[in-house]
């Protein structure tokens, strides 16, 4: 039996890493396990391919809250910040749509494709910046139980009630129309241009296994929205070094603030006592290590259905976690080249490689991509959002050379036929061939690549059928639902193990949202006691 | 001839579909005295019963009720008025393409012993199914019944309302009410799948979930359709409770009950505007030029024709003109009523004899064996097409009622989805025949002589349910029931409670809060916040 801790976090993805950090900040004593050699689950950066430092899974950061790099004081560790400017989409008549961080380029752009879009544009973004505010605050707020009667819920529900009957009747009608509308008919009403429909419409279904039609997709939208609020334009925007910086500069805070974090230890097994948890048991070495408090960030497959045996949960919870969706459904292709790809719509270098480069031509494109997907094949001609980190951040590549790093969806977990190691090739080789109709040249760069597949996602990262959120984030499964109903509040039905992972309430993104308010709720409990 | 110009009347009630007969039934029961105006020559709207061919009669639109609310039923003494219910035992017969099939019935105990042929698992949920699905539609029927809140600002009243339904809410207990709130949003084919494994009993439930909308059996929020139509209708599918005389008879029923209770019914009688002054609303201009003053007017077509299309926009604010033209109505259903010279021989059916397989057959008929099936059949209709391999929904009132048909022979009424109103190619003339064709062959998978039987075929396009009913975009529901179309939402967030901009113009149609079907619900709901109003 090793030495005790006050917190046990298992997992050194964001999520944990800022559970640990707001832990030990308010004088816990507190291990994170992570079971890879790198922290940061998802958002880590690795040298793949000698010289080229790939963020092989999650390569752009928005929703990061301000609270959290406030309070960890991220910048001192090492956290900064580089613009994302803007996003091209090659159409499919061989012209472009750029929609940059300058205003007024933006919307000479759009008034080139439509006059009547380019109005719009400034009506959206103003009536999107009214719905941020209305959301921001819910994803600070710990879910209440709208079947409860507890004057702390009904509060809440009170504060939600009075904050929309305070909103211009024209947010009042947008905010309904978000919640429930798909992406696909609420662009609609708003822009004729089918290249920005699609392009705009793809926030709506990334890391969800929706389409851009199907209702529940606009808020998705909003969720991806997010960012934009505390900056200008969306405030996309890469991490020095790669995504893995941000994980590692959360580490160095929570280690500063006397975490302590041991890599390449898997946990096995949550000890649990008389209903209470008390420790955890390494695979393996079959070491015990106790704690008074388990805070998990994998998700709810995990934690309930692996670490722990069925007997010590009840029925109705484990048949809520049984039926939690994952459903993964994208896959990432991150490419070495040799030099910069040429696009044929807009050739040369420039500033459109400095930003988001989407293929995402048109909303039947999008929609046909996710019809083979619902079959259990990979699009064959899928939706591509990719960026060149090494254009902002040299310092990811070797001199001259560049990194492309292309998320792509759509992916299924479950594929109707062969497994994914049989098609990883193919579905590599097909990402490769859709960017090529755009930009020719881009074959005869690569000097290396690697192709990761939703199984590729969970055999690494621990994230369950691949999916990047830890859970599909479906209407069905937000706020008070998140994970479960009546287990939205980070605590579990074992005393003393909580939940702090994009499993729990706001849910996935780079945000760090569920790790700090899943901490916040731990010393409320645990000054309680 | 001068145009004439007569009133005022205190009523107008614009159509004579069944919302707008028991909208007008009440009123006229108020002391109003309402005056529907009817632009065909029958009354009924899309709840007509037609002869399609010589001899041949069927419900040519709507072919099984929501049902009719009881209330209404009781109210309007319907079965005085000649309302004769034909239910047949079987609710659902859903062949399989492998011969084999299921049956639905009323009786859930007798359908979990026919799911037992699939699945012994399933057989027990389903009753678990049918009975969760009872107790949350019981609460759910009593939303129906209720004037949407206005929510930006809800009265002493709306409060009071929806507390009384909550309390309802409260008494199923934590988790069938955890249970509704995450039900509402899903997808229908992920819902079914918590409680079954066997691919055909998924489907035959989900479809519920997909009638009459433009959403596939995992398109998100299908499941609350399937949830609005169970309140209406508690059962894990709908009913297959024909009126003798087919749903004509049903309208019928309820205008001689309005007749009686005062209402006047004028058919021919095309409204062609809404006249407005100072923003109310002053009468209707016919479509020979008479003119007709009135207090106030309750239109029973759906939203967009009445505010688009009956209405000067200039009386509307422009913000609520654009909203309602973006207000989802294109439909994406179709209807074929066939003539049989006999029935036709379902494979499935093979063993049983005559009169055990029109048993079978006495329900509907769900063509649609699996989730991917239905969902294969949706995705053609996102791209402008119809379905090669459509979801149809089949009765054959002649089983039981002889008063359709020439004696031995039979009608069928066939409603196919997805049939998309707006097509990539061609225009719905050019397509119609090969819609027809693909409907055939689809039924003759299933009953291989289907085909020689047929004596003849009318097919309703959604264009024709367009043009010849009225139905804007061929939506046979008077615009999506989607999450955001729906309760306060329907047609428009803050204009849910049956009233307009406009002073005095009123909706009583499937366009307004509950429209799920022929229930009349809406009607009622109307009359009651219309009388409110005028008095």
């Amino acid at each position: 039996m090793s030495k005790k801790y006050d917190v046990i976090v298992i997992g050194g993805g964001h999520n944990g890493l800022v559970n640990a950090a707001y832990l030990a900040k308010a004088g816990k004593k507190v291990l994170v396990l992570e079971k890879r050699y790198v922290l940061g689950g998802a958002a880590v950066t690795e040298e793949i391919i000698p010289g080229f430092k790939f963020s092989v899974y999650s390569y752009v950061v928005s929703l990061l809250r301000p609270e959290i790099i406030r309070d960890l004081d991220l910048p001192r560790h090492g956290l900064e910040i580089l613009p994302l400017d803007g996003t091209i989409t090659p159409m499919s008549n061989g012209d472009y749509l750029w929609r940059q961080n300058d205003h007024g380029k933006t919307r000479r752009e759009l008034e080139r494709h439509s006059k009547l879009d380019a109005e719009a544009y400034e009506e959206f973004g103003k009536s999107m910046v009214a719905m941020c505010r209305f959301v921001k605050p819910i994803l600070a707020m710990i879910p209440p139980d709208p079947t409860s009667l507890d004057p702390r819920d009904l509060k809440k529900l009170a504060f939600l009630g009075k904050r929309f009957q305070n909103l211009e009747a024209e947010d009042k009608y947008n905010l309904v129309q978000l919640m429930t509308m798909s992406a696909a008919d609420f662009l609609d009403q708003w822009f004729e241009t089918d290249a920005l429909k699609a392009t705009m419409s793809a926030s709506g279904i990334i890391g969800t296994f929706l389409g851009i039609r199907s209702p529940g997709t606009a808020y998705v939208l909003l969720h991806h929205y997010m960012g934009e609020i505390d900056g200008a334009f969306r405030s996309w925007g890469f991490s020095r070094g790669g995504t893995g910086a941000i994980s590692n500069a959360i580490g160095a805070a929570a280690v500063e603030a006397g975490v302590e974090i041991r890599k390449e230890v898997s946990v096995a097994k949550i000890l649990i006592k008389n209903g209470v948890a008390n420790g955890v048991v390494l695979e393996g070495s079959g070491e015990e290590i106790h704690a008074d408090i388990i805070s998990s960030s994998v998700d709810p497959n995990l934690t309930f259905l692996k670490f722990i045996e069925e007997r010590q949960l009840p029925g109705d919870f484990l048949e809520d976690v049984r039926r939690y969706k994952y459903r993964g459904s994208s896959g990432k292709v991150n490419l070495a080249l040799d030099g910069l790809p040429d696009f044929t719509c807009l050739p040369g270098p420039g500033n459109h490689l400095r930003g988001a480069i989407s293929i995402s031509p048109s909303m039947e494109y999008m929609e046909r991509a996710y019809d083979q997907a619902k079959y259990g094949e990979f699009s064959r001609r899928p939706y591509i959002d990719m960026v060149i980190p090494s254009l902002t951040d040299p310092s990811v590549a070797p001199p001259g050379k560049h990194i492309l790093s292309c998320f792509v969806q759509y992916a299924p977990y479950k594929l109707a036929s062969g497994t994914w190691d049989e098609q990883r090739e193919a579905f590599g080789n097909t990402v490769i061939d859709t960017i090529s109709q755009y930009a020719p040249n881009l074959k005869s760069l690569i000097i290396g690549k690697q192709f990761i597949t939703p199984l590729d996602i969970e055999r690494t990262t621990g994230l369950t059928e691949g999916n990047i959120f830890q859970g599909e984030l479906s209407l069905e499964q937000l706020f008070f639902l998140r994970p479960a109903a009546g287990w939205a509040r980070y605590r579990t039905p074992i005393k003393k193990l909580y939940m702090c992972g994009s499993a729990t309430h706001p849910g996935g993104g780079i945000m760090g949202a569920p790790g700090r308010l899943a901490a916040l709720e731990i010393l409320k409990d645990s000054g309680r006691s | 001839m001068p145009a004439k110009s007569t009133g005022p009347r205190d009523i107008i009630v614009l159509g004579g579909g069944h919302n707008a007969l028991v909208a007008a039934f009440y009123l006229a029961k108020k002391g109003f005295k309402p005056l529907i105006l009817e632009r065909r020559s029958i009354i009924g709207g899309a709840a007509v019963t037609e002869e399609f061919h010589p001899g041949f009669k069927c419900s040519t639109v709507a072919h099984a009720g929501g049902p009719p609310l009881a209330q209404i039923v009781k109210d309007m003494q319907l079965a005085r008025h000649g309302l004769e219910k034909l239910e047949a035992p079987v609710r659902i017969f859903a062949p399989n393409p492998d011969g084999r099939a299921l049956t639905l019935y009323s009786d859930p105990q007798r359908s979990a012993e026919d799911i037992k042929k699939f699945s012994a698992k399933d057989s027990t949920s389903y009753l678990d199914f049918h009975n969760s699905l009872a107790r949350i539609a019981g609460i759910a029927a009593q939303l129906m019944e209720l004037t949407p809140p206005v929510i930006e600002k809800p009265s002493k009243e709306d409060i009071w309302k929806f507390l009384k339904v909550g309390r309802k809410v409260r008494g199923l207990g934590k988790k069938e009410m955890m249970r509704l709130v995450r039900w509402g949003p899903m997808a229908a084919a992920d819902f079914v799948a918590e409680f079954f494994e066997t691919d055909l009993l998924r489907a035959a439930v989900a479809a519920r979930g997909i009638y009459g909308a433009a959403l596939g059996p995992w398109s998100a929020g299908s499941t609350l359709l399937l949830l609005l139509r169970a309140a209406a209708d508690p059962y894990p599918v709908g009913n297959s409770a024909y009126p003798r005389g087919g749903m004509g008879a049903l309208t019928a029923a309820m205008a001689a009950a309005a007749k009686e209770a005062g209402v006047e019914i004028r058919t021919n009688a095309e409204v062609t505007q809404i006249l407005v002054k100072d923003g109310k609303v002053t009468g209707v201009l016919l479509a020979g030029g008479e003119q007709i003053a009135a207090k106030a007017v309750v239109s029973g077509a759906d939203p967009q024709r009445t505010l688009l299309g009956l209405l000067d926009p200039v009386h509307l604010p422009p913000s609520f003109v654009v909203k309602m033209r973006n207000y989802r109505a294109t439909g994406t259903a179709a209807k074929l009523n066939v003539a049989l010279d006999a029935l036709p021989n379902f494979t499935a059916l093979k063993n049983s004899s005559a009169t055990d397989a029109a048993a079978q057959l006495a329900g509907r008929i769900h063509l649609g064996p699996g989730i991917d099936y239905l969902e294969r059949a949706f995705d053609h209709s996102k791209y402008g097409e119809f379905s090669t391999a459509p979801y149809l929904d089949i009765s054959i009132p002649t089983i039981q009622d002889t008063t359709l048909a020439p004696a031995g022979k039979h009608v069928m009424s066939i409603y196919m989805q997805f049939a998309p109103y707006h097509l990539k190619s061609g225009t719905w003339t050019q397509n119609r025949d090969a819609l027809r064709d693909t409907v055939i062959q689809t039924v003759a998978q299933y009953a291989p002589d289907f085909a020689q039987k047929i004596l003849a075929v009318q097919t309703l396009t959604p264009v024709d349910l367009e043009s010849i009913y009225g139905l804007t975009g061929g939506h046979p529901f008077h615009g999506e029931l989607a999450l955001d179309q729906i309760f306060t939402m329907r047609p428009l967030l803050g204009w849910a409670r049956y009233a307009t901009p406009v002073k005095h113009l009123y909706l009583c149609g499937n366009g307004t809060h509950p429209g799920n079907g022929v229930t009349g619900a809406s009607g009622h709901n109307a009359a009651r916040e219309i009388a409110k109003h005028l008095r």
